[in-house]
């Protein structure tokens, strides 16, 4: 894996509550939203929001970092999208959860008109083969 | 539909996530994958959380080679600290589980939820679900 992954996953991993003043330009309804978030109790404060926001885009980028560098060395581990599809469906107790088979010719059909269709987009696909075929 | 905020996972997805051979490889990465994907999407993110002890028993080791890319895939340790243990001990007296399982349900109980739980052991996993009645579901694995 690239020495850099490596090292932003490390930045990720240090507990630490140093901090830095850094010069961030917002869209002015973001920081507007944050600015009333903050006064009604629901977050602490734009800081913090910015900082938890960033962490998590961070924390996502890195894990799909691992994730690709992991199937580049072992090709057959990489689930494809019915497989995540179905994982997807099982974890938020979708209906068809338990139709695999059905999620499996959603992935199949969506292709034709998505480009790079997410797992959530073929559960909606699912859902409408199984509609059609009620 | 549920709107999971934390994925558990139990002793075999982790061996299975740590052992490329292992025959359920692939299908732990796709759950990772689909953890994965939440942070995409406005339903939020959901935590992926291993108790330490389930850790010890599916036996990894933070600190081998073998662990490296498990180790990278932004997991949660829940460590068993005061509280826990006591959570843990009650559960263990109550419905006679082992270490792990006392350990997950004291989890499930001081984390927030809703919660899946993947698990090759779902009927012993659902008598805690029960016990707790907490909002979690069972992903059988």
């Amino acid at each position: 894996m690239d020495d850099r992954i490596e090292r932003l996953l490390d930045l990720l991993d240090q507990d630490t509550t140093e901090t830095v003043g850094t010069s961030v330009r917002l869209p002015v309804h973001l920081r507007d939203a944050a600015a009333i978030a903050a006064e009604l109790g629901l977050a602490s404060s734009t800081t913090d929001l910015t900082a938890h926001g960033l962490r998590a885009a961070l924390e996502a980028v890195a894990q799909r970092a691992v994730l690709d560098a992991h199937y580049l060395a072992h090709p057959d581990a990489q689930p494809d999208l019915a497989e995540i599809a179905t994982a997807t469906a099982q974890i938020d107790g979708h209906p068809l959860a338990d139709r695999p088979e059905l999620i499996r010719r959603a992935a199949a059909g969506i292709r034709a008109v998505r480009a790079n269709p997410t797992p959530d987009d073929v559960l909606l696909y699912a859902a409408g083969l199984a509609e059609g075929a009620a | 539909m549920s709107n999971t905020r934390a994925v558990v996972l139990d002793n075999e997805p982790v061996q299975a996530i740590l052992d490329t051979r292992h025959r359920k490889h692939r299908r732990a990465l796709a759950i990772i994958e689909a953890v994965a994907a939440r942070s995409q999407r406005r339903a939020g993110p959901a935590r992926l959380l291993v108790p330490t002890t389930v850790r010890v028993e599916a036996g990894w080791n933070r600190r081998t080679p073998a662990a490296a890319v498990i180790n990278r895939l932004r997991a949660e340790d829940i460590p068993l600290d005061t509280d826990l243990a006591d959570r843990a001990a009650a559960l263990r007296s109550t419905l006679g589980l082992s270490v792990a399982d006392a350990h997950l349900g004291a989890v499930l109980a001081s984390t927030a939820g809703p919660h899946t739980i993947v698990t090759s052991d779902v009927a012993d996993v659902q008598r805690i679900v029960d016990h707790l009645a907490t909002s979690t579901a069972l992903l059988p694995f």
